[in-house]
This record gives C-alpha cells, sequence and structure tokens, in this order.
C-alpha cells in the first residue's frame, strides 16, 4: 500500500510535537534565554540574518556537491571495476577496509596541515566520507547481479566495454543510490564538522562564531537549516533513484 | 549435410570443489546434423544442462573435444545461441533493446538492429510489446523474448536450456507449438534440453537419453511419429513408456 500524500504528512506530527515541547520548556522558563531562545525568535532569526544564513548554506552545500560529485566519478567507475574483476579485487580489498574504517573528522588536523584553512581541507574529507559508500556499495551491486544476465553477455560474444555499461552499471545502479544516498548523509555530517575546524565559512562555522557571539537563536536556525537540508537532499537522492530505476518498481515488494 | 553440424567427441566434465571433485559428465558423444531437432532428456543432475553450456561455449569441457560448425571450440560460437530458462531478459530494458542485445555485441548496425528486431517480434508474436519492460511481461511472453533475442543473429544452432521448464502447461503447450512452427520457418538446428518426457516426445526428431552420476549419454532415440504430435498420437503413449524406463523411473515426469 502507497500512502497517500496527506497520509505521508504524519511524518511532520513529531516534529510539530518537539516545536510544542520546546515552546513549553520555554514558557516553564526551565533554560534561561540565554541557552533556549523561545522558537519565535529563532524564527526572527531567519529574518534577521537570513543573508548569512543564505550564503553560508550555499558555501557548505557547494562544498558538498563538489566532494560528493569527486566522489562519485572516482568511486563509482572504481567499484564497478573492482566488482567485475576478481584480481583487481584482491588488489584492494585489504586496503578499502582499511581506509573505509579511518572516520573523516580524525583527518581534520592532517588535513589542515596539507591544505591550510579554507575550502580544499573540507571538500578532501567530505570526498573521504563519500567515496566509501559509494566504492563499497557499487562493489556489491556488482556482485549480485545475476549469473545468467552475464552468461547471456558471454554467450552473445559482448566485449567487456558493452558488459560494463549495458549490464553492469545499470544493474549495479540501485545498489550505487543506497551509496550515494549514504555518502550525501556522510558528506553532511562531515561538512559541518569541519566548517568548525578548518573554515571560516558554512553552516559549520557560522554556528560556532554565533556561540563566541552570543546569539543562541542564530545556533537554533543553523541547526534547523542543517536539518531540513539533510532531509531534502536525502528525498532528492530517492526521487532520483525511482526515476532512474523505475525499471525496478514492478520487481519490489511494495512495503509499505 | 553428411558432416555432423555438432559432434562431441568423448566429452567428460569434472568439477573440483573444496570437498573434492564431481564428475558431472563422463564420456559423451554425440552428432547433430544441420536442421535436426534433438532433444537431451534426463532427470536433473545427469549433466544435460552442462553439456549444453559447454556446447554454447560457456565452459569448457574437462576432457574431449566439441566440434561446431567444423570448428574445434574455443569459446561461444556465432553460429549458435542459447535460450536459458530463467530466460535471463535484463530488466533494465525494454523488449525491443533486450532483443537487440545480441545483435549489439556481434557489432550489428543500430538500422539493421531495429529492422530485424521488428521481424523477429513479428515471428515471435510480440510486436505492440516492444517498449514494455520485461516485469510487465507474462512467463511465457519473456521466453519468447529470449527466442527471439537469441533467433535475431541467425544462429545456425538454437541451445535451449529447459527454456519452458517454469511455465505453465497451458502456456507451455502453445510455445512449443510455436517453436516448432519458427523451426520449420527459419530451419535451424535445435538442441533442446529437458526432464519432461512429453516435451520430449512432442518436440524432437531424435531424443538422448542422459543418466545421472556421472551423467552419461544412456540411449538415443528416434522419434519417427509424424507431426503434429498429440499424446494420443498413435505410438506417443508406447514411446513415452519405453523412455520411462530408459531413465529408470516408473513415475517418469509431469
Amino acid at each position: 500500500m502507497v500512502a497517500s500524500p496527506l497520509g505521508r504528512l504524519a511524518g511532520l506530527l513529531p516534529l510539530i510535537g518537539l516545536i510544542v515541547a520546546w515552546q513549553a520548556a520555554v514558557m516553564a522558563q526551565i533554560y534561561p534565554p540565554v541557552l533556549l531562545p523561545a522558537p519565535h525568535k529563532v524564527a526572527n532569526a531567519f529574518a534577521l540574518y537570513g543573508g548569512d544564513i543564505l550564503h553560508n548554506t550555499l558555501a557548505s552545500l557547494s562544498r558538498v556537491a563538489i566532494g560528493i560529485g569527486l566522489a562519485f566519478v572516482v568511486g563509482v567507475p572504481m567499484g564497478l571495476l573492482i566488482g567485475r574483476f576478481a584480481w583487481l579485487d584482491r588488489l584492494c580489498d585489504w586496503s578499502i577496509q582499511t581506509f573505509r574504517s579511518v572516520p573523516p573528522i580524525s583527518l581534520i588536523p592532517m588535513a589542515m596541515l596539507f591544505f591550510g584553512i579554507g575550502d580544499t581541507p573540507a571538500i578532501v574529507l567530505i570526498f573521504l566520507a563519500g567515496l566509501w559508500p559509494l566504492l563499497l556499495n557499487t562493489i556489491f551491486g556488482v556482485r549480485t547481479i545475476e549469473r545468467t544476465l552475464l552468461k547471456v553477455a558471454a554467450a552473445a560474444g559482448a566485449s567487456e566495454a558493452l558488459i560494463l555499461r549495458d549490464i553492469v552499471w545499470p544493474a549495479a545502479l540501485p545498489s550505487i543510490f543506497t551509496g550515494l544516498r549514504l555518502a550525501v548523509g556522510g558528506g553532511w555530517l562531515t561538512v559541518v564538522t569541519a566548517e568548525m575546524i578548518a573554515v571560516k565559512s558554512g553552516l559549520g562555522y557560522m554556528i560556532l562564531n554565533a556561540q563566541m557571539t552570543f546569539r543562541p537563536e542564530l545556533i537554533f536556525a543553523g541547526i534547523v537549516v542543517i536539518g531540513a537540508i539533510g532531509l531534502l537532499a536525502d528525498f532528492s537522492v530517492q526521487r532520483l533513484r525511482r526515476f532512474a530505476c523505475s525499471w525496478q518498481e514492478g520487481l519490489m515488494v511494495q512495503g509499505r | 549435410m553428411s558432416a555432423a553440424f555438432i559432434e562431441c567427441l568423448d566429452v567428460g566434465k569434472v568439477y573440483d570443489g573444496r570437498t573434492g571433485s564431481v564428475e558431472a559428465l563422463r564420456g559423451v558423444s554425440l552428432a547433430c546434423a544441420e536442421g535436426e531437432f534433438v532433444c537431451l532428456l534426463g532427470l536433473s543432475g545427469c549433466g544435460k544442462s552442462t553439456l549444453l553450456q559447454m556446447i554454447g561455449g560457456l565452459e569448457a569441457p574437462s576432457s574431449g573435444q566439441i566440434v561446431v560448425a567444423g570448428r574445434e571450440l574455443s569459446g561461444p560460437s556465432p553460429a549458435t545461441a542459447i535460450v536459458f530458462q530463467d530466460h535471463g531478459l535484463f530488466p533494465w530494458m525494454t523488449v525491443a533493446q533486450n532483443v537487440a542485445f545480441n545483435m549489439k555485441a556481434r557489432g550489428v548496425g543500430a538500422k539493421e538492429r531495429r529492422a530485424r528486431v521488428a521481424e523477429m517480434l513479428a515471428l515471435t508474436g510480440l510486436s505492440g510489446f516492444a517498449t514494455r519492460y520485461p516485469h510487465e511481461l507474462s512467463g511465457g511472453m519473456r521466453q519468447r523474448v529470449g527466442i527471439a533475442r537469441a533467433l535475431t543473429t541467425k544462429p545456425r544452432a538454437l541451445l535451449m536450456d529447459e527454456p519452458f521448464g517454469a511455465l505453465d502447461a497451458q502456456t507451455r503447450a502453445r510455445l512449443q507449438h510455436e517453436l516448432l512452427e519458427i523451426w520449420a520457418a527459419q530451419r535451424t538446428t535445435v538442441l533442446f534440453v529437458t526432464h519432461s518426457i512429453d516435451e520430449a516426445v512432442f518436440l524432437a526428431d531424435r531424443i538422448l537419453v542422459f543418466t545421472p552420476r556421472p551423467g552419461q549419454l544412456a540411449a538415443e532415440v528416434t522419434v519417427d511419429l509424424p507431426r503434429p504430435r498429440t499424446p494420443r498420437s498413435p505410438g506417443f503413449a508406447a514411446l513415452a513408456a519405453r523412455l520411462r524406463g530408459l531413465l529408470g523411473t516408473e513415475e517418469g515426469s509431469e
């Protein structure tokens, strides 16, 4: 059963509940207003600092777009080849397993030493945050190709290039989207963290700066933007997947 | 026509597994003339599918040699095309794209591909389904697409691996009829793997009976019943009974 559009809006209820609880906590004065600003003050912050918020949001977004874009361009072709050729898998497997266990955030100090302060270290870290999920999910997608399909290609005398383009890539696409979804999520987490330390712009920087200048409503506004964009990004990747893998619709059991 | 089109000489296949080696096929020699319809009949595990895959060039024999169209095999031959039991259609391609795939793999130009796809779709009763995706089709329709795809490269032999095994009885009967019509029209050689005695008797000029452990060619039966055949044709039941005896099973198959 696919829920009606109105039914989907039920997903907003917990968020509305949270805002109500927040308002209640403010009215009960559990925390001083310097720590916990009222919801309407946070809403007001969007009007007050609108240009600032927009500018920093775009800075964060462009870093994630570039970092994840690079991760896609590198990780997906690599994954297709590693999944396709067993010898390449044997060559790379241990290295991949080693490096993917390193949280990108732990590399911030090193990235700053190598690349200084600015866009480059942030983009490098986002790239690394996106690379592993994309690479691993692509490899997984290639491995799960139905064997008969590869036999069909072999029997027809298909070239390796045709097999990669017409069979391996489309067959792995649903998994690649799973990887992309994780990569975008991980990249978004990484950009905010990196901006608090290694960059002088972006939402992470804005929040840290707001803390140091005692503007709690701007901290909250920043968090709201980060959450909203996270939701929107995930939603977009899902939509894109449904569009690109429409052939899959009939094959999947409708879970909802 | 005197020389065999497909010839197996003392072909054996051994799989090396972690728990030791398994002999799938031993000492199979057979010859198949051009235009002939030959069924490989046997219960599961008798190596008949393995043999077909080897004739298709997908696997190499462990011993012996296989000759197709006068050349010893060292990979898939352009003279053969395979139809798989689970049809092997690409779910992300439309029917037309699926049918065109073998030609694309063999480097046939786009224009000729289009013409040939239309021709094969018409032959297999799929016109009007060109832009559908496999998941939108019934099992019988999917296997028609598989057959259409195999025929596009004008193979001299069609290798069919239990192509109708997963279909319901009515669809199966209809596709058997259609296959014979296509065979009669195209005059290709057909090598057809099945575990159904009735299917073999209905289709074949000649039936090669395989027995398991290890897979061996146990008997060869020529079917000289006139076509079209039905299970009520004179001689049909007697032949089926004889095959049941050769397979060494009283219940036979469905």
